[in-house]
């Protein structure tokens, strides 16, 4: 009986102790003129945090008595509180946001951002920024991009490009393709040689980029724009689409793509290109770091051979909440961030800069990347991604590239999509 | 309750959910007498038992031994090698950055905060709610059962607004309070299910002993209803420290303030938008990981000398 009492006295004293602990952990509202607090979701030694943090030792250095309180938040995190931080009082003076219809659309609709349109024009941002990037930055009464209303300014852009792993193409005596035409010579030489030529990931956005580049092959900008900003009526069954989608799953047939790669993730396609499984890989700018970091081999990348328009867009956004206190400052901290130095550092670090000069890079393979980027934004190149147009577009996707990789015709994936298309696109 | 929070870290968080799933037989067969004299003839069907029990046992380890492999590699091992290769050497790097990325001590401090208080208290909310339900036989019993069945069934994303609306109202949103408030009536429900149908077949005889020797309600509850359930109470103790432990939705939502953070939001930091670190993300697990175990091993030899204890009687 002496036992028992004394632990549930234990007890009780554990839950008072904890309750009492937990109580004094109460958060203020944090609003001090003399604080900027921002959040932003990139890794520390990715381009963007490796020159944001440079940013943020200016701010305080031309900022004296003001100290930057920065969190860093997980993506997935700012995306699914986002809506309710920005409706309370704990929201920060600045974070960094996703930009797109569903995201900073849907929130600049909501009231929950501020309209910077006045300081984009004042601070001369607008002038920093290519039309086709500040799409993206831009959003109408409605929430949809490529509005009037600036509600955010990108520091980077991001665009999907051909990696390609020169040595493994040395080995196999391959020339390096230019144009479309090579570049089919030199996968039919590659696969008479039993190397798959592109690394490809079924369950996530690799195929669909395929997919889409081959369908912006044939077709112009009247297109894309009539696909994304819904500008005309696209139809998800005409020339350029079937021609896409018929050429990838063609391309899978004759073995340029690995029929296995149905089922993998981006993160398994990544790797294999790193070890040098694959001579090509076609994504992201998101890559370049990662494979200047860890290829053991020599290699390079190009703008889609023979292609005038990728998938590529302006980046994350700088976004305000309206709830934010010192907005001044926040400006402020956006106006650094879009200095030479801070872009220069961001490109040197390997991301894509907007407002870079890239005589200022010194390592050749990041200048190639910006300069392709600066060569795609000018002439008004960057087509977005495929599944921005519509809520929900990107399992649907997903699935269309599985289809066509497991031999469904593509008449009919399309015919598919097209409905989903139709019946999601903001009437 | 717990089926949705192993967003993070799945294959970790699952196995030890599953582990801890598969555990939960005991309190329900302590109560049945001892089956120590069968212990001598072990028959050939035993072994067979045994040996796939031990092969069960082998397969969930697996996905353990995958992180512990990751964690120790470098970022250039992890390309070069694939994710099932074992290490090199012995990279303490990711661990180590973690820990300092996210200021995993704090991290860490939230985290038992908030699991102990929440066992704590959802333990004792069970336990008297289900002396007034399955010893008390209050009316209406059957109705408040099904009730909290079902908001055990309820999906935590359905609570999400809700609950952030009323904790913004009251001035808990972002606190650490708010949190434990919510787990130890969400875990609650579940313990008082639980215990309720336990204490519905508690001995009547014990009870009425005890009326006659003059002991009043409070005290019958506490000198003989609760050390006779006390096995039961230890396992469910643990099961709610560690299933708060491993919440992640809530959490995310409500905790908005690294200073506040738990380890599994801490964990999410480490996903990007396209890219994912996978050696990070691998000790990072581990780190979170390695507090659950540690506290089940340790609590492992209470429940056992508590099984034995409650045999007795």
């Amino acid at each position: 009986m002496i036992r028992t009492g004394r632990g549930a006295a234990l007890l009780a004293a554990l839950a008072a102790g904890s309750l009492a602990l937990a109580a004094c952990g109460g958060g203020g509202d944090g609003s001090s003129p003399n604080e900027l607090r921002l959040w932003h979701y990139e890794a520390p030694d990715s381009a963007m945090g490796v020159a944001w943090k440079q940013a943020i030792e200016e701010f305080e250095r031309t900022h004296p008595g003001v100290k930057v309180k920065f969190e860093e938040k997980g993506f997935e995190q700012i995306q699914k509180t986002a809506p309710m931080v920005l409706n309370s009082k704990d929201a920060p003076d600045i974070l960094e946001y996703n930009k797109g219809n569903a995201t900073a659309g849907l929130l600049s609709r909501q009231g929950l951002l501020e309209d910077m349109t006045d300081e984009v024009v004042k601070r001369g941002w607008d002038k920093l920024l290519s039309p086709n990037i500040a799409v993206t930055s831009k959003y109408d009464a409605k929430g949809v991009m490529g509005g009037d209303r600036w509600f955010g300014v990108p520091n980077y852009a991001e665009y999907v490009l051909l990696y390609y792993n020169k040595d493994l193409f040395a080995k196999h005596g391959v020339k390096v393709p230019t144009d479309y035409d090579e570049l089919l010579r030199a996968m039919d030489q590659f696969v008479a040689k039993g190397v798959t030529p592109l690394a490809n990931a079924g369950a996530e956005v690799m195929a669909q980029h395929y997919i889409y580049q081959l369908a912006l092959d044939k077709a112009d900008r009247a297109w894309v724009d009539a696909y994304q900003r819904y500008t005309g009526k696209a139809d998800l069954t005409d020339a350029a689409w079937t021609a896409g989608a018929t050429t990838f799953a063609d391309w899978v047939k004759k073995g340029y793509i690995a029929k296995s790669s149905v089922s993998l993730k981006a993160e398994d396609a990544g790797v294999a290109f790193m070890q040098g499984k694959f001579p090509m890989m076609y994504s992201g700018t998101w890559w370049f770091g990662r494979v200047a970091k860890e290829a053991r081999f020599d290699w390079d990348t190009m703008l889609w051979p023979g292609g005038s328009m990728s998938p590529g867009s302006g980046g994350n956004l700088w976004v305000i909440p309206k709830g934010s206190k010192n907005k001044k400052l926040a400006y402020d901290f956006i106006d650094i961030t879009m200095k030479k130095n801070i872009q220069n550092a961001l490109g040197d670090a390997g991301g894509v800069p907007v407002a870079a000069d890239p005589s200022a890079i010194k390592d050749p393979k990041v200048k190639r990347l910006i300069e392709n980027f600066d060569a795609l934004a000018k002439n008004n190149g960057l087509a977005y991604y495929p599944d921005w147009p519509v809520p929900g577009f990107y399992d649907k996707w997903v699935s269309a590239g599985q289809k066509l990789m497991n031999g469904d015709s593509p008449g009919e994936v399309l015919g598919a999509l097209k409905k989903d298309y139709d019946s999601g696109v903001p009437k | 309750m717990s089926a949705g929070d192993a967003t993070t870290s799945a294959t970790t968080t699952a196995t030890t959910t599953a582990a801890a799933r598969a555990a939960a037989a005991p309190p329900a067969g302590a109560r049945r007498p001892a089956r120590r004299p069968r212990r001598r003839r072990r028959g050939p069907s035993a072994y067979a038992v045994l040996v796939g029990m031990a092969a069960l046992a082998g397969i969930m380890l697996i996905p353990f031994v995958v992180v512990v492999f990751n964690a120790l590699k470098t970022p250039a091992e992890y390309t070069a090698n694939g994710p099932l290769a074992p290490p090199e050497g012995l990279y303490l790097g990711g661990m180590r950055d973690f820990w300092e990325r996210v200021g995993f001590g704090r991290v860490l401090f939230n985290s038992f905060l908030i699991s102990a208080s929440v066992a704590v208290g959802a333990v004792l909310l069970s336990v008297l709610n289900a002396y007034a339900l399955g010893i008390g036989r209050v009316k209406g019993r059957m109705w408040v059962l099904v009730a909290l069945l079902m908001a055990n069934t309820l999906p935590q994303e359905a609570l999400v607004y809700p609950l952030f609306y009323l904790s913004k109202q009251v001035g808990l949103y972002d606190t650490r309070l708010g949190v434990i408030i919510v787990f130890t009536v969400i875990q609650s429900a579940f313990g008082t299910y639980l215990l309720s149908s336990v204490l519905s077949t508690f001995p009547r005889p014990l009870l009425e002993a005890a009326r006659i020797d003059g002991a009043g309600r409070w005290q019958i509850l506490w000198r003989v209803v609760v050390p006779v359930v006390r096995p039961t109470l230890s396992v469910l103790l643990v099961f709610f420290f560690i299933w708060t432990w491993n919440e992640f939705l809530i959490p995310l939502v409500f905790l908005q303030s690294n200073d506040n953070q738990t380890v599994s939001v801490a964990l999410g930091v480490l996903h990007g938008q396209r890219l994912m670190d996978a050696t990070m993300s691998s000790a990072a697990a581990l780190l979170g990981l390695i507090p659950t175990v540690v506290f089940f091993l340790v609590f492992q030899r209470t429940l056992s000398r508590g099984l034995t204890a409650g045999a007795i009687k």
